[in-house]
């Protein structure tokens, strides 16, 4: 079997899981791990094989190695800088005697020296151990991760796909119809999506839709109903973002030349439209679906504290106030690693679909 | 003719999903977690508890579960208001040599969830791993008065052995190196609970997960879901009367005005929190309670900086200083505080403290040297909050009304804060207590010469050798005479501190729980509260 037939048959097995898992989780409100891990696995052997078709597999290299050296240099600044900010983590109000809070900084080996902690920090990094908290007592940061992250990672990925499925088909529409009411309608709807802020589009939603009408709850994680207002807040600044560069887009590419040799060969609008225009308007909209995806994926601060939602959001702004060091560094790794192989996907997919782009 | 975009269908579509919605809405007698609602009392905890290991933990969100799953030597009482004490796994307690040995009659009936019995060795066991340097524990220093335990915690000192704590028969024996006479109070705080150490070191850090954790309490920890929520479950074979509420559904919502919306819409009982900015119109909803709090909220004068190294112009300043006009501004039930101890405490004295009197402080300013020269800038210095930023632009104003002194505010990030005070503080600083145990010492104690939380750099002897001799003592009112005696070397004599206010809790109760406990210790005993 040739690597092209390969990565076909996983980009289908690839598009079946991806709704085996929504519809898992929307249906019996659990997505069992075996089908989440296979949705991955799918996802990075589509990404793979494509690589290996494209004869990209020494860029990505490149790419990878690349990304780590960041990664690294990421790690180290955080590290440093945090040693540097003002009060440490066990500075109470209710201030500890000091033979107490040197035996709590010996647990935590804070007596040691900086360089020694470092090392030890960067040997643990190594072996994929990212320390204890120091507000959470005894609970391993990998843990607060693997407990926080799916909710975080859940409300990103449907707040992902509703700005995608509004996006893109309101800037199509707008651009199809530039210029009428239709058109004026979809932007001025777009413009006050990217201007509202996210606090105010959830006190809107929550006091229309769960306090007036009590169709949603108002808050919590508990199932699919209270994912909506949730997902809708996240998912309306980049559906917004989305739709006017798709509109931008479109309306470049329908005034092009070959677009008007379309026309004139006497093809329907619609063919137009779906077959020449959005294949080729949609290449810009990828450049910023890198940045957007991670940032979505690594959820809100502010949605998940309005909408209780028990994410990572909280844990990215609280560990800051409690300088818990492991728990801020593992989550700049984390949201950096994101942002990173975020970007270098997009890169790829990029390749896939401009047969101009030339990855070196 | 071709037909391209029609927006009717995708509108169907939507207006169809939009009637469908409401009537799949969660069944409301079902909660989640399995329980139901007509059994289930839903309270917010607001955050996540840092830990449930009650050696350890130091924070009230974590308190509120422990002091439900689990109970200590010694309970609270609080009939009519008044802080008392009543036996809880110590059926009786009594002390000889003037409070310096204590002894605790254990009971026998007692159970922990696994079915095995309470023995007074596992009180000893809790007490060996708080003091133990291992342990790291913040409030090792609870058990300080006893006989070699600071020695044992410093790690100068190897043989627990040795530490003044002895089982005998059924009974606890606890020599202490001085008297105290609040000593039965500590037994209340949930860092001198009993451990099983067998569990503690059969599952080490996760001993406090559910299905790892034994308790005694009217509870038994069912669900500990992080960073969610926390289900307690009704100990069935509790030692005393069995809770009347089956379950406790404990959610973690951090937004208060979330909070507000969820409590409105059914699907909470309990805030124990309530937003400041909006008091104003939840006071007046028939849900709202309040209770104050063994709280103080104070300005401490760094005593070796200008200008506030002058005793003169810490009288002037503290005397101009109106605290009714904060508290009225602040609106949320704060109560004016003359002297250190919050109202609420049984050794409040309302007569301690230098009065509010604008011309005697401006004649202080004169005897100063401030006549006709103009005084330096005071700064005041507190942690950004919106609160404490009222209260300190309210001094501002009134100091530079009332005796033109220029003040500068300085708010600085909590943790930047509090490394400031231990190391160059402000000439006035903004700093807060709340009770550990409801005692004038855990108040007086702040201001003594060896604490770590005297921040003013004031030090009085004669102030030191009264809290001494205050602790040692069991006669009331000879007690109260000294702490008042003490405050006014404090506050009126020297100075080093201006008491603002005391603070009130607020909270909100829906009108289907009865019984629910509302206490100046913010004790939540939830084992009576009944749910309709």
């Amino acid at each position: 079997m040739n690597v092209k037939r390969l990565s076909k048959i996983f980009s289908i097995l690839f598009g079946v899981s991806f709704f085996a898992v929504v519809i898992g989780d929307w249906v019996i409100n659990s997505t069992p791990m075996a089908l989440t891990l296979f949705f991955a696995f799918t996802f990075f052997a589509m990404i793979g094989l494509f690589v290996v078709e494209k004869g990209l597999v020494p860029y990505t290299f490149k790419r990878i190695l690349g990304s780590l050296v960041t990664l690294f240099v990421i790690a180290s600044a955080t590290f440093f800088m945090l040693r540097l900010l003002p009060g440490g983590p066990f500075d109470k109000e209710k201030t500890l005697p000091p033979k107490i809070k040197a035996h709590i900084e010996a647990k935590y080996n804070l007596d040691k020296s900086i360089m020694w902690q470092y090392g030890d920090y960067m040997f643990g990094l190594m072996k994929g151990d990212l320390g204890e908290s120091y507000k959470y007592l005894g609970r391993p940061v990998r843990k607060i991760i693997g407990e926080c992250l799916p909710a975080s990672f859940k409300l990103g990925f449907y707040a992902l796909i509703l700005s995608f499925l509004i996006g893109i088909p309101l800037g199509v529409l707008a651009a199809a119809k530039h210029n009428t009411w239709l058109d004026q309608v979809s932007m001025i709807s777009a413009i006050s999506g990217v201007a509202l802020p996210n606090f105010v589009v959830a006190a809107l939603l929550v006091y229309v839709f769960a306090m007036q009408l009590n169709w949603f709850p108002p808050a919590l994680w508990s199932g699919p109903l209270y994912y909506v207002l949730p997902v809708v807040t996240l998912g309306v600044r980049p559906a917004a973002v989305l739709a006017r560069l798709t509109r931008a887009s479109v309306l470049e590419v329908i005034s092009s030349d070959y677009i008007r040799t379309a026309k004139a060969k006497g093809l329907s609008g619609k063919r137009i439209l779906f077959q020449h225009v959005l294949q080729n308007s949609l290449i810009p909209v990828l450049s910023i679906a890198g940045p957007l995806v991670a940032g979505v994926l690594a959820g809100s601060f502010i949605i998940e504290i309005c909408f209780a939602v028990p994410g990572m959001g909280k844990h990215l702004v609280q560990s800051v106030t409690n300088r818990d060091y492991p728990l801020i560094l593992a989550l700049t790794l984390l949201y950096s690693t994101l942002l990173v192989f975020a970007n270098l996907i997009v890169d790829l997919l990029y390749a896939y679909f401009d047969p101009r782009m030339k990855l070196s | 003719m071709k037909k391209e975009f029609s927006v009717l269908p995708l509108l169907a579509v939507l207006a169809v999903v939009l009637l469908i919605l409401p009537s799949c809405k969660q069944n409301n007698a079902k909660l989640e977690y399995g329980l139901s609602l007509d059994q289930t009392l839903r309270v917010n905890l607001a955050t996540e508890p840092p830990t449930l290991d009650w050696n350890k933990a130091t924070d009230t969100t974590s308190a509120f579960i422990q002091e439900n799953i689990m109970d200590g030597l010694i309970g609270y009482s609080f009939d009519e208001g008044k802080v008392g004490l009543k036996p809880a796994l110590a059926l009786e307690w009594s002390s000889t040599e003037e409070n310096r040995i204590w002894t605790f009659k254990l009971r026998k009936d007692v159970k922990w969830s696994d079915g095995q019995p309470f023995e007074p060795y596992q009180v000893l066991d809790g007490w060996k791993r708080l003091l133990d340097p291992l342990t790291a524990s913040e409030y090792a220093y609870f058990l300080y008065g006893i006989k070699n335990a600071k020695a044992f915690n410093e790690g100068t000192l190897e043989d627990f052995s040795k530490v003044g704590i002895k089982v005998e028969g059924h009974q606890i024996r606890v020599e202490l190196e001085k008297p105290m006479s609040y000593f039965p109070y500590l037994l209340t705080h949930h860092s001198t609970y009993p451990v099983r150490v067998d569990v503690v070191n059969k599952f080490g850090d996760s001993w406090t997960e559910p299905g790892n954790l034994i308790s005694l309490g009217a509870y038994n920890l069912k669900v500990w879901d992080h960073d969610k929520a926390v289900v307690l479950e009704r100990n069935p074979s509790y030692y005393g009367e069995p809770a009347k509420t089956q379950n406790i559904l404990a959610y973690m919502i951090e937004e208060p005005s979330t909070a507000i919306n969820l409590f409105d819409s059914g699907r909470l009982d309990i805030l124990l929190t309530l937003p400041a900015g909006e008091l104003a119109a939840l006071k007046k909803r028939p849900e709202y309670r309040e209770s104050p709090i063994l709280s103080l909220y104070y300005y401490g004068f760094n005593v070796n900086k200008a200008p506030t190294d002058n005793l003169l112009v810490r009288k002037a300043i503290a005397m101009a200083i109106d605290k009714k006009e904060i508290t009225k501004m602040l609106n949320g039930g704060q109560q004016p505080l003359s002297g250190w101890l919050p109202v609420g405490l049984s050794d409040h004295s309302g007569e301690v403290g230098l009065p509010y009197d604008v011309k005697k402080a401006k004649e202080l300013l004169a005897q100063a040297g401030f006549a006709d020269k103009e005084i330096p800038k005071v700064e005041i210095s507190f942690n950004s909050n919106e609160d404490h930023k009222r209260v300190a632009e309210n001094v501002q104003a009134q100091l530079k009304t009332k005796l033109g002194i220029n003040v500068e505010l300085k708010n600085e990030e909590w943790k930047v804060y509090l490394g400031t005070l231990s190391t160059n503080p402000s000439p006035m600083y903004r700093m807060g207590w709340v009770a550990d145990y409801p005692d004038p010492d855990n108040f007086l104690n702040l201001m003594t010469s060896e604490s770590e939380n005297n921040h003013t750099g004031w030090v009085n002897e004669k102030f030191d050798k009264l809290i001494k001799k205050a602790v040692s003592l069991s006669e009331k009112q000879a007690r109260k005479d000294i702490y008042t005696q003490a405050q006014k070397i404090l506050i009126e004599e020297d100075v080093a501190v201006v008491p603002l206010f005391s603070s009130v809790s607020h909270l909100f109760v829906n009108k289907r729980i009865k019984n629910f406990p509302v206490n100046v210790m913010s004790r939540f005993d939830l084992k009576d509260v009944v749910v309709q």
